[in-house]
């Protein structure tokens, strides 16, 4: 258990709220994403949603806009209850979202953008013309809208001319064009310049000011400060607890969001970390990161904390070869290389276990045996021709090792499990031989059993000598796999820590950029 | 003569300079008619033998002047050139063989206003600008011919199908109508049609038609193909399943694609209109309208020496004969020609 | 059940459909399953199966190559010249020569659509159109007839050896270096994995440009090989040999169980979809069926067996299937 579990007395809301949801329970196959979320918004108030990663945010966001339909619990709005079947019906509703990623259409125009899907039709019988689109009012609505943002921007011009910021701007016009009573903001100034920032803060207070419930969800500490009248923690898809802003301070949010989880068992096993394998020196490249440097020993798992966007699976891609640092060197135990490619990385047996496994990893539609063996033909048959006997005998020993369960190692991927999925990436990665293997969020949306699968075979690694970065963005498995962590933050290394200093608030703070 | 005219601005001086050679040549005394032939290029096999026939009816008529010219790329601005140096040269009729049916009309009605009797042959100028159109053959004509050529080679008997070119092909419909027409005759009750099938003038499909009709009708013993992809394909159908002898196969085609089968023996006859008797036919109808001899009225019949009487037919159009016979005793000469 | 297995049941399907639409032939017309119509059935497929293999190749990395076609008829007319010009050559380099044209267009598609990045589809519509007018060019127009071919030149894909006619031998060697190839060979696996997932394969170090030259090679070469076999087959050289065949190659693939989105397709289900198209072709002049239907039954019997195929491949869809045929 943390110590600090500030947990403040639920606040009643001055007003009714428009939006309420309680008991929402949400599973996917093998996840469970939501057991018990409960939120409510009243007009003109801005609510801040916090969690971790995989806390259940993105989730109550989906739920929200129509996009998946609860399990089970309660939606109400104005106090009625109702079932939101698709984006279409949220918006009836008064439910509107800017996303992470804007959902939009370059090649239109900004006016085709904010209306598209509800272009307002024309009057009259359809032999003159009724039903079809109305463009002259489509204009001049548009323009209203973007002028209500006090923003400069001509309705006609097309999306792909807009900046970020513009783009984010748009995204809310076509959010208020629904008549938005409830306005979800996700992430909405990931991608947004500090000027711009400011120019959203006006946006939502004018919001507030005309009595739109928002749900605003960020990473970042000061935002919420700033703007949010109320938060909800959420915790691996648990309510955690709410309250007036007013009444916490950021150390005790952090609490609140890394809980109790803490305390799960993690099996690392110590080691005692051998020479150095791997050093990077003032890593850099013009847009993603910069001034990145680190050593890696043999024994050892390096983690890397921050947030989504932070610059991490870059910087382990330009080791891995995928894209080319423009600055800094890179050394493998103790001779500097030039990797220009994934071939000359394997190589050099360093590994990389992309993030997404779906599109980076594993190719669904081989077999087992065929995924497990694919990056070590070149090493096993370099001549070129294949034995099956020996492809065989390296998929078993490494499907074994990592507990894949399947009928038989012939058996597609597409019909495993995600943590089974995942189990042969790394496995067919392992069966290169490393030295080095970095795994980016290993354990991202699989089950609890294969978690653990992977978490167990992580310690089996370094206990047999292996290097691993281990990059991460949920707090307990960084803080309860790694020797050492580094946090980085826009691009950034921030800080450094290890067993004895480490601890969940310093690193959050870190990772928000806060001082 | 092998009139080669230069495609340039020395075209008039050539060609006068050829007309004066062939004056001094072909007659003793100063010739009483000229009349060009304008094919649609230079160097080709096929209008050489139009040439051919052209200079025999020349030479029956008598005190007449046959002149071959063209340009050397078959294109319409060539034509029209050489058709403005022979106005100025006051030939007395112009043959032409045109690269586009309507690019020449503005020259050929000059030539027609000046006095000088324009015809076409084989390709047509559109009907204002010619007096009329000497086509090779028509539907009907080469309907009873491949009929009567198959009819021939089987001995007047037996069971013989159709591969076409595609469905739709109009031509290739309509000799299909005239060759059933021709069969409802009682001289060819003792010949039975049994399918009629299409090929696309794909060469694999023709093939597989091929041999599906040799696989369905085994007493069949003609197969009619009506176009070069056709017959070849239906050719190497027979030969390839020992039918040779068996089954025979006739049509339309050019010599010198066809000389391959008949010296196979899968083909024993097939007909093309023949572009001697093209060359032969037009010499004899331009001299009789030069001579007021006939005037090109629709209906009207013309005397055209050993090719027999013409008939213009509606829209001016005359259909010149059935199409010419080619067999192991001349493919091979014509082979060399086109 | 395994998709695995499933598969192979979705070839044996294909299977029984071609000896159902034999059976069905034969019983209207005894001579189409005679030994005599088999052997025309397989010479008759050879060009299809071994062209089909090729494209499977280009298709499984999520490619297409649409000018195969008229690359056979420039590499065929560039044979059938090289005969008449010099009918002294022996025929086993006019198959070189063939091979090395067709080979030569392939790695046009190859550098444009892995160099220059040109979408496949783009990319080999415009040498489609190209080929064909070089076709034109090649022989002034003219076309090359049989007589001017050598008998060697013509008789070389009719040859019988051990019974069977050297076309089809030619596809069965084609199916024996298909099968090595991708069981066997580390580069086909490569193929499929690229075709299956281009950014894992990325991640695995496999080169996208270098396999996508080596596709559209091999199926330019196998082009040209067939545009040799197509001439002399025919005996008949000119610009519109195998126009529309790139669609029945497609088809074949198609039929196949070859997924135009990449990664999956077999040798067997090529093979098949091959020699599906081949016995419709085959059987409909035999049958009787008025020519003008003929086009729409192709065209209706490609839109079930892919039907059939594209409900395979969801395991539900499977289920439907076998409840419907229980036969195994």
């Amino acid at each position: 258990m943390m110590a600090a579990t500030v947990i403040p007395h639920s606040p009643v809301p001055v007003r009714e709220p428009i939006l309420e949801l309680e008991g929402i329970e949400k599973s996917f196959p093998g996840v469970r994403a939501l057991a018990d979320a409960r939120l409510s918004i009243a007009p003109g108030e801005v609510v801040a949603l916090v969690g971790e990663n995989g806390a259940g945010k993105s989730t109550i966001v989906k739920i929200l806009t129509g996009i998946y339909q609860p399990d089970a619990g309660s939606l109400r709005i104005d106090d009625q209850p109702v079932h939101l079947e698709s984006t279409q019906d949220a918006w009836k509703q008064g439910i509107a979202a800017i996303h992470q990623e804007t959902v939009a259409f370059d090649e239109l125009s900004v006016a085709e953008n904010i209306f598209l899907g509800h272009h307002p039709r024309r009057d009259g019988p359809w032999w003159r013309g009724g039903g079809l689109v109305d463009w002259a009012a489509m204009r001049s609505r548009a323009r209203e809208l973007l002028a209500q943002l006090e923003a400069d921007i001509d309705p006609d011009t097309p999306l792909k001319a807009l900046s970020v910021a513009q783009k984010h701007i748009v995204e809310i016009a076509k959010a208020l064009s629904h008549e938005a009573r409830i306005l979800i903001m996700d992430e909405p100034t990931a991608s947004l310049s500090q000027r711009e920032i400011h120019d959203l803060y006006r946006i939502v207070a004018g919001l507030k000011r005309a009595g739109t419930g928002i749900l605003f969800i960020s990473h970042k500490f000061d935002e919420i400060f700033d703007l949010c009248d109320r938060y909800v923690v959420m915790r691996d898809g648990h309510y955690v607890s709410e309250g007036w802003i007013a009444d916490v301070d950021s150390d005790q949010l952090v609490s609140m969001m890394v809980g109790r989880t803490l305390t799960q068992v993690f099996p690392r096993v110590d080691t005692v970390p051998g020479e150095e394998v791997l050093r990077v020196e003032r890593l850099g490249n013009p847009t993603e990161f910069d001034d990145v440097s680190f050593a890696l020993r043999r024994g050892e798992i390096l983690g890397f904390y921050g947030l989504v966007g932070a610059g991490r699976s870059e910087v382990m891609k330009a080791l891995f070869g995928i894209t080319r640092p423009t600055r800094g060197k890179v050394l493998i135990n103790g001779r500097e290389v030039q990797i220009a490619n994934p071939e000359q990385a394997a190589a050099n047996r360093l590994v990389y276990v992309p993030e997404d496994r779906q599109v980076a990893g594993a190719v669904l539609g081989m077999s087992i045996k065929d995924n497990l063996t694919l990056p070590s033909l070149a090493r096993l048959f370099p001549n070129g021709i294949l034995d099956d006997a020996k492809e065989r005998a390296l998929t078993r020993e490494y499907g074994l090792r990592l507990v894949v369960k399947a009928a038989s190692w012939d058996q597609l991927l597409s019909e495993l499990s995600g943590g089974n999925q995942q189990k042969v990436v790394i496995g067919k990665w392992l069966a290169t031989r490393p030295d080095i293997i970095i795994l980016d969020e290993p354990t991202k949306g699989i089950d609890i059993g294969s978690k653990a699968a992977v978490h167990a075979f992580m310690s089996e690694l370094v206990q047999q000598g292996l290097a691993v970065i281990l990059v991460s963005s949920e707090l307990p498995e960084v803080m309860g796999m790694s020797d050492r962590i580094l946090v980085m933050h826009e691009g950034r290394v921030r800080a450094e820590f290890d067993r004895s200093t480490m601890s969940a608030e310093a690193i959050v703070t870190a990772a928000s950029g806060s001082h | 003569m092998n009139t080669r005219t230069p495609h340039s601005t020395h075209t008039r001086i050539a060609l006068a300079l050829c007309a004066a050679l062939g004056l001094g040549a072909l007659t003793p005394t100063e010739a009483a008619e000229r009349i060009a032939l304008v094919v649609k290029n230079l160097g080709n096999g096929y209008f050489e033998a139009a040439n051919k026939g052209g200079q025999e009816a020349a030479r029956e008529i008598g005190g007449v002047e046959l002149v071959m010219t063209g340009p050397t790329q078959p294109t319409a601005e060539g034509q029209i050139e050489i058709i403005n140096s022979l106005i100025a040269q006051k030939f007395d009729a112009i043959i032409v063989m045109a690269n586009d049916p309507d690019a020449l009309v503005p020259v050929t009605k000059k030539a027609m206003q000046r006095g000088i009797k324009v015809i076409s042959a084989d390709s047509a100028i559109a009907p204002e600008g010619r007096i009329l159109h000497l086509s090779p053959s028509n539907a009907q004509l080469v309907g009873e011919k491949l009929i009567a050529m198959i009819g021939k080679t089987i001995g007047g008997s037996g069971e013989i199908a159709v591969l076409s070119a595609t469905a739709q092909a109009t031509n290739q419909n309509a000799w299909i109508e005239w060759m059933k027409r021709t069969l409802a005759k009682p001289e060819y009750a003792t010949l039975k049609l049994d399918a009629v099938v299409y090929g696309d003038d794909q060469s694999d499909k023709s093939y597989r038609e091929a041999n599906g009709l040799l696989a369905t009708y085994p007493n069949l013993k003609g197969i009619i193909a009506p176009t070069t992809v056709g017959i070849t394909a239906a050719s190497r159908a027979v030969v390839d399943k020992g039918l040779v002898g068996k089954v025979f196969v006739s049509g339309l085609g050019l010599p010198s694609e066809m000389a391959g089968h008949v010296k196979s023996g899968a083909v024993d006859a097939f007909a093309l209109w023949n572009p001697i008797d093209v060359g032969y036919s037009a010499t004899w109808i331009a001299h009789r309208l030069v001579k007021g001899e006939a005037s090109g009225k629709p209906g009207e019949e013309i005397d055209a020496g050993r090719m027999g009487r013409i008939k213009v037919g509606d829209k001016g159009d005359a259909a010149m004969a059935e199409p010419f016979t080619f067999d192991k005793t001349n493919v091979d000469e014509f082979a060399r020609i086109f | 059940m395994s998709l695995n297995r499933f598969l192979k049941q979705r070839e044996t399907l294909l299977a029984l459909i071609l000896v159902a639409i034999s059976a069905g032939v034969a019983w209207r017309a005894p001579t189409f399953i005679g030994l005599a119509n088999l052997h025309e059935i397989a010479t008759d497929s050879a060009i299809l199966i071994v062209m089909a293999l090729a494209q499977s190749l280009v298709i499984m990395t999520r490619g297409i190559d649409l000018s195969v076609a008229a690359n056979v008829a420039l590499s065929g007319m560039a044979a059938a010249q090289l005969s008449m010009h010099a009918p002294w050559l022996p025929i086993p380099l006019v198959l070189l020569f063939a091979t090395l044209v067709g080979l030569a267009l392939g790695l046009v598609n190859g550098v444009l659509v892995a160099w220059v990045r040109i979408p496949s589809i783009v990319a080999t519509l415009g040498t489609m159109s190209l080929f064909r007018g070089l076709t034109f060019l090649a022989a002034d127009g003219k076309w090359v007839a049989q007589h001017e071919m050598s008998a060697a030149f013509l008789a070389f894909p009719r040859l019988d050896v051990l019974g069977l006619s050297l076309l089809a031998w030619i596809g069965v060697l084609g199916i024996v270096v298909a099968v090595v190839f991708t069981r066997h060979v580390a580069l086909g696996r490569e193929l499929r994995a690229l075709g299956g997932n281009p950014s894992a394969a990325k991640y695995v170090g496999i080169r996208e440009t270098t396999l996508q030259l080596f596709v559209f090679a091999v199926a330019g070469a196998v082009a040209g090989l067939c545009g040799y076999l197509w001439v002399a087959r025919y005996a008949i050289a000119y610009d519109g040999v195998a126009l529309g065949f790139e669609l029945q190659v497609i088809a074949a693939c198609v039929i196949g169980g070859v997924s135009i989105a990449g990664g999956v397709g077999s040798v067997t289900g090529t093979v098949l979809g091959a020699l599906f198209l081949v016995l419709i072709y085959n059987a409909l002049p035999v049958v009787g069926i008025s020519p003008f239907w003929q086009t729409a039954i192709v065209g209706a019997a490609i839109l079930s067996a892919v039907i059939l195929n594209a409900r395979g491949d969801r395991t539900d869809g499977l289920r439907l299937i076998l409840r419907r045929h229980p036969a195994h």
